[in-house]
């Protein structure tokens, strides 16, 4: 007896391995295991559990990555398996014979009959319905004719007649179970392991939600905080199991800045809201998020929860503060800068007046001096007076121009269409006694019309054409250009060019500046403020003004306006 | 050549007086000048108030008047003047330093007669000056009421 029982147990181990090691339908089970384990260790670092995870997930075909796989994979080929499963059953049933047989030599009768039951019953839950339905077939010709008398023969006496029938009864009854049952495990099997993947897919979101920086939370509609990710912790200073449970505004101290009924109303109305609110942290300080809410529904359409994101928009706010506080500054700085511009054209203006009056005193008496005692003064003491009298000459020069400057600043300027090429035409005719006698060649190119003022663009016109007439006086034929050149979009430039003594270009910058000279008045006389008053026409005209040239390479001057 | 008008300078520098002066004598037109300090003692004048009250009862054929003067300034005594119904009629011209447009402008709306910038150079203010006296002293008739002395 303690053989067959042995011989039983180690029966019952082979089949169970063969059966591992080579029936095609176990291969889920292996696959849930599989699947198990790579879920288990899914979320330790590195890529390729997780890549090999979203595998599984989109296609459930993880095995195919795995290269021990691979004899597996051959033995789902499908003749394979059929050899497999069917060889199964026969071998099952076989074994069970050979014991069954075994057993009757040793004088232990009827052992076929459960033997074939476990025959069949493993072929049925290793194989499968079809294998289990050859193992039933099998087992119970094998029962007709070596367990019934007469022993060799499928012909079966009356006596053991009910016995066969008993057998056969029995043999298809735990086929069924077996199928049955198998079908219900393997079902619940692949239940577990689509709730497995469901349960994994599901908890790597969550973690995803953990993971991020970003705040994140969630509350029921009675604003019981009910998810609390990492962002939420960094940013407020609560740990997920201290916010918890906790009410959310309570929890926050959220300001809102207009009505919460108004933001509920939206919020169910279009499933979603977007704003700024003010909330506070753990330590008590405040923070300025960007708030954006999500409505949550259940199947019925019952709302049922809240999802917030929270983006501290604090330090922005601050930069726009700044940037905003900035820029009023500079507005303020702007007008204050306009104001003592004002202050200092009128102030020019004052001076140079009240500077007027002296001035014509002196002159006045100068001039009365050197009548009166034109007799009794000697040559030098008449030189001195001369030099007086050229003296205050050039100070009322410097004060009518400094006057006229100032005027430009100040003046209401009216807005016309002048045309520079009449303009230039009426100067020139002006410019003929001046320059009589001087060889001169003009070449006056086709000049546009401007919308300004014209009594300023002739001004400027005369400045830029004196100073060509002035400069080109060592020459002994001077060459003056006026003409229109390229400039920027919607920009009219006009120049004036000469062969004149022209300048260094190292000084340009100083060109344009109140009583900026480059040559000294016995040379060139002048008073230093004819091109200050050009860019300052220019700049009132909302263009600019600028210069080229070199020394004894004559000097080209460029005047620039908006396009009318 | 018509007699000469009396001319009422209304100037409160007395350089300025000294170097008017000069030049209308140059030409010989200073011998009927009134010269007055500041805005009130011209119009005094005009009205024959204070030290005024004794004066001749015709009027001056021009008053040469600057802007900027002590008490009552230039631009209000123009303004009471052409502003009185029997004074309107005087001829006034602006005598100043200031170009400045404002008052120009002023100047003109309350009807002065000529508004003349003292140049700075000696020359120039003197022929200035001449032409003036010439002009409001000697050629244009004045109003009815103006005393003009036969040359």
């Amino acid at each position: 007896m303690r053989l067959v029982a042995h011989v039983l147990a180690m029966t019952v181990m082979i089949a169970s391995f063969v059966t591992q090691r080579s029936s095609p339908d176990i291969l889920p089970l292996r696959n849930s295991a599989r699947l198990r384990e790579s879920t288990s260790t899914l979320y330790a670092p590195g890529s390729e559990r997780l890549r090999s995870f979203l595998l599984v997930v989109r296609g459930r075909q993880a095995t195919s990555l795995n290269p021990y796989m691979a004899p597996l994979i051959a033995l789902s080929w499908p003749a394979t398996r059929w050899i497999r499963a069917y060889g199964l059953a026969v071998v099952l049933v076989a074994t069970a014979l050979a014991l069954g047989l075994i057993a009757e030599t040793q004088g232990v009768d009827n052992l076929g009959f459960p033997l074939f039951m476990m025959a069949v019953a493993a072929t049925v839950w290793h194989a499968g319905a079809g294998p289990g339905a050859a193992a039933v077939v099998l087992s119970i010709l094998c029962f007709d004719y070596f367990f019934t008398t007469p022993h060799g023969s499928f012909y079966i006496e009356a006596a053991d007649r009910p016995l066969f029938v008993v057998f056969a009864l029995f043999e298809l009854m735990i086929g069924w179970f077996a199928s049955t049952r198998r079908r219900i495990e393997q079902d619940l099997r692949l239940a577990r392991d689509k709730l497995g993947v469901d349960v994994a897919v599901r908890t790597e979101q969550a973690r995803l939600l953990e993971l991020t920086h970003d705040t994140i939370f969630v509350r029921d509609m009675n604003d019981v905080i009910t998810y609390w990710n990492r962002g939420a912790e960094e940013l407020y200073g609560w740990t997920p199991g201290q916010a918890v449970g906790k009410l959310a505004q309570q929890l926050l101290k959220t300001v809102f800045p207009i009505p919460s009924d108004e933001i509920r109303a939206e919020l169910f109305r279009t499933e979603r809201w977007e704003g700024e609110l003010r909330k506070s942290k753990s330590d008590g300080t405040q923070v300025l998020v960007a708030s954006r809410w999500s409505l949550r529904r259940n199947e019925s359409g019952e709302p049922l929860a809240i999802l917030e994101t929270n983006n501290d928009i604090s330090e922005r706010k601050r930069d726009e503060e700044r940037i905003r506080a900035l820029n009023s500054d500079l507005k303020q700085r702007t007008i204050e800068l306009e104001a003592s511009n004002k202050e200092l054209e009128a102030f020019a203006y004052s001076t140079s007046h009240d500077l007027r009056a002296p001035l014509r005193h002196l002159a006045g008496y100068t001039e009365l001096l050197r009548k009166h005692a034109s007799s009794v003064l000697d040559e030098k003491s008449r030189r001195y007076v001369t030099m007086l009298q050229e003296s205050a000459k050039r100070m009322g020069e410097l004060i009518d121009d400094l006057l006229t400057f100032s005027r430009i600043g100040r003046a209401e300027t009216q807005n016309t269409l002048v045309s520079l090429g009449q303009l230039v035409r009426e100067i020139l005719s002006e410019f003929e006694r001046e320059t009589d006698g001087r060889s001169i060649v003009w070449r006056i190119g086709d000049l546009p019309s401007l919308h300004g003022d014209r009594a300023m663009l002739r001004l400027a016109l005369i400045n830029l054409i004196s100073n060509a007439v002035k400069f080109t006086r060592t020459r002994p034929q001077a060459e003056i250009e006026i003409g229109c050149a390229k400039g920027g979009p919607g920009e009219v430039v006009v120049f004036v060019r000469d062969n004149g003594v022209g300048f260094d270009m190292k000084y340009v910058g100083k060109l344009f500046g109140v009583f900026q000279r480059l040559h000294s008045p016995e040379t060139f006389e002048g008073t230093g403020i004819g091109l200050a008053t050009v860019q300052r026409i220019a700049a009132r005209h909302g263009g600019r003004a600028w210069a080229e040239g070199s020394v004894d390479g004559g000097a080209t001057f460029f005047f620039a306006a908006p396009k009318p | 050549m018509n007699g000469l008008g009396r001319i009422l300078l209304v100037e409160d520098d007395p350089k300025d007086v000294e170097l008017t002066l000069t030049a209308l004598e140059e030409y010989n037109l200073a011998n009927e000048v009134v010269v007055v300090g500041d805005g009130e003692q011209a119009l005094d004048y005009l009205y024959r108030r204070g030290t005024f009250q004794t004066r001749t009862q015709d009027n001056p054929a021009v008053i040469l008047l600057d802007l900027k003067l002590p008490k009552v300034d230039g631009l209000e005594v123009l303004q009471q003047v052409k502003a009185d119904k029997e004074l309107k009629v005087l001829p006034v011209v602006v005598l100043t330093s200031s170009r400045e447009e404002k008052d120009m402008v002023k100047s003109y709306h309350l009807g002065v007669n000529a508004y003349v910038v003292k140049p700075v150079d000696f020359h120039e203010f003197v022929n200035g000056i001449k032409e003036l006296g010439i002009f409001w002293a000697i050629i244009n008739e004045p109003p009815p009421g103006s005393i003009r002395k036969q040359s």
